[in-house]
């Protein structure tokens, strides 16, 4: 997995519990990478999953509610780093429609070993999107909070309903989203 | 809230951990980065040596082109120029021929005699029309058949038919019979020299396979929706017929139907397909219908431009027809080959007009100068001076004493479009083909001495 991710982590952690806590944290998480995180490197998604975990377990928050926040934060990010993909774009639907067939493209060109998730999506009806997230790797709570974020940039009043639906090899889930009228 | 409110980064000193990790992970980007920058410009490189021999391979191989282009337009040219000089020198010798039997016809001949004579010309006429059979061929695969579009009227080419080939059918106890409707009497644009070729080489063919019963020409002109009009010519007559299968073969180059045809009738077997290929390139065909026992009607087509009916033509047609005389008149003649000479003389005796003969270019100049000439004839092709050459320092003298330009006519071997176009821009006031004949070289100096006024 992408160093940025790991750097926006300790970040994100660092802005709300300060850094002699991080410190303490990433001094006794047992990491293979020491918490030493360049965004240039690659470190194994486990590192990840152990530090959100830690970061709960210190906040005694849920750990699903805390993917959720870190992708918010990511969004933000993304926003700030890649206005370029926001070009042209009037609502939410039409961003995360654009993941798959331009953002990704993108990133394969940069990365061409790069292992990512799917985002398969769909419109029902005028107001509603299904978008089907499938992944080696259990972020759908993360990814939830991206789509959240997205659509509030748009400025867009939303509901959504994310439904779990794993199989035998990979973790994947299904979200509606709907306009709010 | 876990996540309320975000805490200000500290400000005292980082702990020796936090350096210790901050440096681990900046060495970390730090390799993985160089790693990277080499990866990049070693693959430059190889793009760059890429990009070289691919800028080689595609010089050498636009050069290979590029020779070998000039090599295959050099080998046209030097074609078409051997071309032109074959015919020149084709053409010159057989002006003798022609010139001779029509000197020796008007000399007052035996019967017998005259029958000679008239074989003679024959031969020699046929000679001249392979020899242009050959150079249309020649023209056409190398793209270079010009047509020269000037109004005609249809009933002109009807007319200049019935003259060449009414004869030759009654001759043979044939009929010859023309059919023009009511649509033809018109003017339209078109090259009368190719449709006259066209034609006469259909009414040539129909007349000498077909040995009893008619040749039959028909005229007809069919408007087009886009305003133009389709000329269809057809002839047919009553002979053997042509059977099925071989009349494919009737359309390509040195084809006959059947090579017993050769043995019996003679010729290239060019004619139709330079036909065919003169309709094609003018919008038109060549098509037949016929078989064993049914005789043939070939019908040629092509797109013209009706320009007015026939009537509106009349007064120049009656302008055409009037044959001034060309007696009295001071004719100066530039040739240098002996017999050519002769061929003159003979052939402007009837008219009795004055006739100076010169052998070449500068004395062409030196006799002019005396100024009591009426109109030159000028070779082109002469030792020292050539024609172009003469007629420019006439041209030139001319424009300095500010005198009225004499009449000049090439008269040259070297017949193609381009060669004629050529004489003409430099001051030449028009061309009389070789072999001459001399129906054509006193209408050509009737034209061009109205044209100055001096006739009326």
């Amino acid at each position: 997995m992408k160093g940025v991710v790991f750097v926006e982590l300790v970040r994100m952690a660092e802005s709300v519990m300060g850094e002699d806590a991080v410190d303490e944290i990433l001094d006794s998480a047992d990491l293979e990478s020491d918490g030493a995180f360049s965004s240039v490197g690659n470190y194994p998604c486990s590192e990840l999953l152990t530090l959100v975990d830690a970061i709960g377990e210190r906040l005694n928050a849920p750990v699903e509610a805390l993917h959720e926040k870190f992708g918010n934060w990511m969004f933000g990010r993304f926003v700030e780093g890649y206005p370029i993909f926001f070009e042209g774009k009037t609502d939410g639907f039409g961003m995360l429609e654009s993941i798959e067939n331009e953002v990704h493209v993108e990133v394969r060109k940069l990365y061409p070993d790069v292992e990512l998730p799917t985002f398969a999506t769909e419109r029902i009806g005028t107001d509603t999107l299904k978008m089907v997230y499938s992944s080696e790797r259990p972020l759908h709570h993360f990814c939830r909070g991206m789509v959240e974020s997205c659509m509030a940039h748009f400025e867009q009043e939303f509901t959504l309903q994310m439904t779990e639906r794993p199989d035998d090899t990979r973790f994947c889930a299904e979200f509606l989203i709907t306009k709010a009228a | 809230m876990f996540l309320g409110q975000q805490i200000a980064p500290s400000t005292g000193e980082v702990s020796r951990r936090r350096y210790a990790r901050e440096r681990k992970a900046r060495e970390e980007a730090e390799s993985l980065l160089e790693a990277k920058s080499r990866e990049l410009f070693e693959s430059n490189q190889r793009l760059q040596r890429l990009l070289g021999s691919l800028e080689t391979a595609v010089k050498e191989r636009t050069k290979e082109l590029e020779e070998a282009r000039s090599a295959a337009e050099a080998a046209n040219e030097a074609k078409s120029i051997f071309l032109a000089s074959i015919s020149h020198e084709i053409r010159t010798p057989l002006n003798g021929i022609l010139g001779m039997a029509q000197a020796l016809e008007d000399s007052g001949l035996l019967r017998e005699q005259r029958k000679l004579v008239e074989l003679l010309r024959d031969s020699g006429n046929l000679l001249l029309s392979l020899i242009n059979d050959v150079l249309d061929l020649s023209k056409i695969e190398a793209g270079k058949l010009d047509f020269e579009y000037i109004p005609y009227a249809l009933t002109d080419l009807v007319e200049s038919m019935q003259q060449q080939f009414g004869f030759r059918a009654r001759e043979k106890g044939l009929d010859f019979e023309v059919h023009f409707s009511d649509r033809a009497k018109s003017v339209v644009r078109t090259d009368p020299v190719r449709l006259q070729q066209v034609v006469g080489n259909l009414l040539s063919n129909a007349i000498k396979f077909t040995t009893s019963g008619c040749v039959r020409l028909k005229v007809d002109l069919l408007p087009r929706s886009d305003g133009r009009a389709r000329v269809v010519l057809t002839v047919s007559d009553t002979g053997p017929g042509i059977p099925k299968e071989q009349q494919a073969h009737l359309f390509q180059r040195f084809s006959q139907a059947n090579s017993s045809i050769t043995r019996q009738h003679g010729g290239t077997g060019l004619g139709l397909a330079i036909s065919r290929q003169i309709c094609e390139l003018q919008g038109g065909t060549v098509t037949l219908r016929s078989d064993v026992g049914q005789g043939a009607a070939f019908a040629a087509s092509l797109t013209v431009d009706v320009l007015a009916d026939k009537d509106t033509t009349l007064q120049a047609d009656a302008v055409g027809t009037t044959q001034p005389s060309l007696k009295g008149l001071k004719v100066l003649a530039a040739e240098d080959n002996k017999t050519n000479q002769i061929v003159l003389r003979h052939m402007l005796k009837k008219f009795d007009l004055s006739l100076t003969i010169v052998s070449d270019g500068a004395e062409a100049v030196q006799e002019w100068e005396k100024g009591e000439f009426d109109l030159i004839l000028m070779d082109i092709n002469m030792p020292g001076m050539d024609g172009i050459e003469a007629t420019r320092q006439i041209r030139q003298c001319e424009y300095r004493n500010m005198s009225d330009p004499i009449p000049i006519l090439a008269v040259s071997a070297n017949a193609m479009v381009h060669q004629v176009a050529g004489y003409m821009s430099e001051g030449m006031s028009g061309h009389v083909p070789k072999p001459i004949s001399r129906d054509t070289l006193a209408t050509a100096m009737q034209s061009a001495l109205r044209t100055r006024g001096v006739l009326p």
